[in-house]
Order: C-alpha cells, then sequence, then structure tokens
C-alpha cells in the first residue's frame, strides 16, 4: 500500500458476505490523516458493516485494511491508538460511569485517575461520575461512548452515527464536541452517518457508500466541482432586473422566482462567472447560497446507482 | 500483566450483579437450616443409630455433628448449585451480547483470546469461591454450631470415618465437586457463546444436566451401555470420597472425564468466540 503512513485508514478489496447478502462489496477506501471524514450511505448500505470490520467486530470475507500506517494479520494490534464508538452507546448498566471507563482504560493501560476524569470533565459527566449508568440518559450514555473511544488519547477516532437517538440538543452538543476534539487534539475522525446536514457541516471530507459499493470519495470541494448541475438561491435586488437578466442568459439553465429568492439551475463551474456579470448589471447580490449541496450530490450519486 | 488486568475486570463484573450472590445466600440460608433441622431433630437420628448399632458396637462421642450435617448438605451439588453456578456461566459470553457492551469492550487493543480466557478462568473463580463458601459454611460455621466429630456414613453398609480422615475426606470431596461444577460452568459457556441471550445457556445447561442424569438412571441395557460416556455419570464422585478403601481407579476416570470435557466445552466456545461476528 502507497502513502498508507499519509493515510489513518487505508482499505482494499473489503468484502463481507453474510450468506446470500453482500454487505460490503470490494470496497477500497482511503481516508487522510487530520481530516474529519464522513462516510455516508442510506440505511443499510453497509456503514455499519465497514466499521465493525475496522474495529474488529466483524470479520472480512475478503481483502484487507490498514490503519495509521499498520497492518496486521491479528487486528487487536491495529486498535492501538484508535477509539471508536459503534453505533449506540451501551455500557454495563449496573456500574458507575467512572468505572464503566475505568474498566475500559484498564485494557488500553491508560487508566490513571486523573486522565478518567480529565476525560469525564471533558464529556460533561465529572459531576454524575458515580451514578450508575442505568440512571444516565441515551445523550449522557452517548457522551460517555465518546468519553471511552478517547481513552488514550487516539490518533484516530471512528464514530458510528454517533449522534442516533439524540434529540436535537443532544445532537448539536456531539457534533460542538467532535468539532472540538478534531482541533484541539488534531485527530483523525471517521464518522458515518446517513444526515447529510450533519456530515457537511462537520467534514471535510466524505466518502458514500450505496448497497456495499463505495461509489465516491475524496474532499468535498473536491467532489463538489464534478457535481454538474447545482440549485442556487440568489438573494438580489431589484429582482425584476435579475430575474430578466437570467431567464435570458445561456449559462442559466432555470430560473424561477420564490417567495423571497431566485432560483436558478445552473453547472457549478459557471457559477463565478455568472455572479459576476449579474453584479455588472447593477443588481445587488446579498446572497448566493447552494442549499442542500450534499444532499444534491448524494441523491446525483443515488441516481447514478 | 493483560491477563490479570482482563480477568480482574471480569470479577468486578461478575460480582456487580446481584445474580451472583443468589448461590452465597442460598448457602447462607439453607446451611444454618439444615444444622437448626439437625440441632433439632438429630437427637431422633442419634437414637436410632444407636439403637440399631448399640447391640455390636460400643458408640462413645457424637454421632451427629458438623461433618455429619456437612455430609447431607453436598447432597446440593447434584441439582441446586449446578443451577446457581450455571446463571453466572450462562452470562458470561450472551450477556455481553444483549447488553451491547462487545461493542465498547471487544474494540479494545486486546485478543478475543484473551477477553475469553479472562471471562472463563473469572467463571471458574467464581465456582471455586462458590464450594469453598459451601465448605466454610458447612465446616466452619458447623464446627463453632455443633462441633466435630466421627463421620458415619451409610454406604452399603456402615462406615465409621474418625474426625481427622473424615477432614482429609471432604477437602478430597470438595475438589472433585469443584471439578464437576467447573464442567458445569464450562457447559454453561459453550451455550453462552452460541447465543445471544443468557436464559437460553441456563436452560441449555440445566435440560441436558437433567436429561443426562434421568438417562443415566433408566434400568435398560441401552442406557447402561452408553451411561459411561455421560458426564453426568461422574457427578457422584465426591460421594466415592467416604468410601474405604477410597475408589481410585474410579476417581482418576471421573477427573480426567471432567478435565476432558471443560477442555472440550471451552474450545468449542472459543473457536466459536473468536469467529462470531458482533451485529448486536
Amino acid at each position: 500500500m502507497n502513502n498508507s503512513t499519509q493515510l489513518a485508514i487505508q482499505t482494499e478489496g473489503l468484502t463481507k458476505h453474510f450468506g446470500a447478502i453482500h454487505a460490503l462489496q470490494d470496497v477500497s477506501l482511503q481516508v487522510p490523516n487530520g481530516t474529519i471524514f464522513g462516510f455516508l450511505g442510506p440505511n443499510g448500505a453497509g456503514k455499519s458493516t465497514l466499521i465493525r470490520v475496522l474495529t474488529g467486530l466483524i470479520h472480512a470475507s475478503a481483502g484487507h485494511f490498514a490503519i495509521l500506517g499498520r497492518r496486521s494479520k491479528h487486528n487487536f494490534h491495529l486498535r492501538r491508538g484508535i477509539g471508536a464508538l459503534v453505533d449506540r452507546a451501551d455500557f454495563y448498566k449496573q456500574l458507575s460511569g467512572y468505572h464503566n471507563l475505568e474498566m475500559l482504560a484498564r485494557l488500553s493501560g491508560h487508566n490513571k485517575p486523573s486522565h478518567l476524569n480529565d476525560i469525564l470533565h471533558q464529556v460533561g459527566l465529572y459531576s454524575r461520575r458515580h451514578d450508575k449508568v442505568k440512571t444516565y440518559s441515551q445523550g449522557m450514555k452517548q457522551r460517555l461512548g465518546l468519553g471511552q473511544a478517547l481513552l488514550g488519547d487516539p490518533k484516530l477516532l471512528i464514530l458510528d452515527e454517533p449522534t442516533t437517538g439524540l434529540d436535537p440538543i443532544g445532537m448539536v452538543e456531539i457534533r460542538d464536541f467532535i468539532r472540538k476534539i478534531a482541533e484541539e487534539r488534531e485527530a483523525t475522525i471517521f464518522l458515518s452517518s446517513h444526515l447529510l446536514h450533519e456530515v457537511e457541516e462537520l467534514c471535510t471530507h466524505i466518502g458514500l457508500i450505496f448497497s456495499g459499493e463505495l461509489v465516491a470519495q475524496g474532499s468535498i470541494e473536491a467532489l463538489f466541482q464534478h457535481m454538474g448541475e447545482i440549485t442556487l438561491d440568489l438573494d438580489v435586488t431589484p429582482t425584476a432586473v435579475a430575474e430578466k437578466f437570467l431567464q435570458n442568459h445561456d449559462l442559466v439553465k432555470s430560473c424561477e422566482q420564490t417567495a423571497t429568492t431566485l432560483r436558478i439551475s445552473i453547472l457549478y463551474e459557471n457559477v463565478p462567472e455568472l455572479l459576476r456579470q449579474l453584479a455588472r448589471q447593477d443588481v445587488n447580490i446579498f446572497s448566493a447560497s447552494q442549499k442542500n449541496r450534499l444532499e444534491a450530490f448524494f441523491l446525483a450519486q443515488a441516481e447514478g446507482k | 500483566m493483560m491477563i490479570f488486568t482482563l480477568i480482574r475486570n471480569e470479577l468486578f463484573k461478575i460480582f456487580s450483579y446481584w445474580r451472583t450472590y443468589m448461590s452465597y445466600f442460598f448457602i447462607l440460608l439453607l446451611v444454618p437450616l439444615f444444622f437448626w433441622g439437625f440441632s433439632v431433630g438429630g437427637s431422633n437420628i442419634e437414637r436410632q443409630l444407636t439403637n440399631a448399632m448399640g447391640n455390636h458396637f460400643l458408640m462413645v462421642g457424637k454421632l451427629v455433628n458438623a461433618f455429619t450435617v456437612a455430609y447431607f448438605v453436598l447432597n446440593f451439588l447434584w441439582i441446586h448449585i449446578p443451577f446457581l453456578i450455571a446463571l453466572v456461566g450462562g452470562d458470561v459470553l450472551a450477556g455481553e451480547e444483549a447488553a451491547g457492551t462487545y461493542r465498547v469492550y471487544l474494540t479494545r487493543p486486546v485478543s478475543r483470546w484473551k477477553i475469553f480466557l479472562s471471562k472463563s478462568i473469572a467463571t471458574l473463580l467464581y465456582t471455586l469461591s462458590v464450594i469453598l463458601f459451601l465448605g466454610i459454611m458447612s465446616i466452619g460455621v458447623g464446627a463453632i454450631w455443633m462441633g466435630l466429630g466421627d463421620l458415619v456414613v451409610l454406604q452399603d453398609g456402615i462406615l465409621v470415618l474418625p474426625a481427622g480422615t473424615a477432614a482429609i475426606r471432604f477437602a478430597l470431596a470438595y475438589g472433585l465437586s469443584f471439578l464437576n461444577m467447573s464442567l458445569v460452568a464450562t457447559l454453561a459457556i459453550f451455550f453462552s457463546a452460541m447465543v445471544k441471550n443468557a436464559v437460553g445457556p441456563v436452560i441449555g445447561t440445566m435440560a441436558i444436566v437433567i436429561i443426562f442424569f434421568a438417562i443415566s438412571s433408566l434400568p435398560l441395557d441401552f442406557f447402561e451401555t452408553i451411561r459411561p460416556f455421560f458426564f453426568t455419570t461422574y457427578f457422584d464422585s465426591w460421594t466415592k470420597a467416604f468410601y474405604d478403601p477410597i475408589p481410585w481407579d474410579y476417581l482418576w476416570l471421573s477427573t480426567w472425564t471432567a478435565l476432558l470435557h471443560i477442555a472440550l466445552f471451552l474450545g468449542g466456545a472459543f473457536l466459536i468466540f473468536k469467529r462470531k461476528d458482533i451485529l448486536s
């Protein structure tokens, strides 16, 4: 494998069958170091299967992978230096949050009380650390899940739908927390989700998986540049002048007025040129926003499948 | 020493469940009840024995003592204690899968082999603790309550074991019991590796034990032929510790049978556990 040291995760031809079901088909993924990588796909596409293979919970039928530049026959060695939260966070309910964390920390030799308390502070559970996990809300369990993933200061965090089952406030908290970890620890974060806005908000890179096949991967900006036609909402005045200009413009495929904006269809690479020309028409451009860029990209890829 | 850390974790988990303490509570409750029963009704038993043997022997001292009661208490080893041990052994692997805790535990940088080994050792340590507790409660507390004395064993006749010999025989009986209960524990672990909830392994283990006992006791030629191949056939090995002379051949056979089954059950359980995909 080339460039393996620059890649936090690299898979080659990773395949997993459950009987006749092909959960992963020849997946070759590359996750660069230091990125927040969003792994996207609809429910049942194979996101969790890939994560479970990477974290050693399930065995691949074929192919291999490297984590943080390391390959090993015994994949528990690969789990050194990574933290993972797979699916919903479940713990030993009869034990306290602290004891759960302590028990898991012993497995990687990072069980100093100061380290554990530091993590509990970070995830906002310090004051509840001695309460049994069965008294925690799902949001608290999820934060404890993130806490256990942070044990030993991992260089790679693998998070499988970390906001699943949380209320909107909990989701925002977790996203802020992930962003903070990425900034403060300079760790690579590999995040699976089917929430497009979540990925668009957090991630620098994405990978798209449909029916077990990886259909796209790379930086968000690079992928969007190749996405073809997009929908753009323009907040402009005077609207009538702008509308007339846009309706007759060669670069614009369609133009319609919404309640507050002019909505146009245009090729992604033609946007800067169109905006330049529009400004020359004495039109004031307050904003030009592409709503749900990722959604458009995702749907385009889904149609391609 | 990672394995000690893992065993410590597993013991911590086992002893954090209230069901783990059921066996101790059971012993704590029933053994004193036996002592109370014997101390109240023991004089009748003693009188009957004295009447029956008084014509042939000179009876001196107490016939009903801590050893006598401890000998009766050992009968818990047929069904009751196996059930309580299966409760813990059956949960040790399946319980984690049912609770979803494998998703955090198995993603740590530890091999499944070590995790399996630690779970098995922890379960066997628990089994040992139950047998030791049974011994302490039966003989230790019994000695304070009723005092020690010679042990009268009714086994194809009457055998009187002097107190010193009886103590050694009890040590042997508890050792053999530990082996048999370890077999039950490993059978529960084997079932536990196969399923995703802890109820199945407990029922499965007890079903096997009871069915094998039932088949073993049927006086039919066919069952007589296959009887030696059932591990439950040798569950009576502790009773043989009180024979005179001790049937060492039988005890060695029972020991090897138990060890072989333990190895088979643990080996099978490990193969299943190692290859298992954690999907829950």
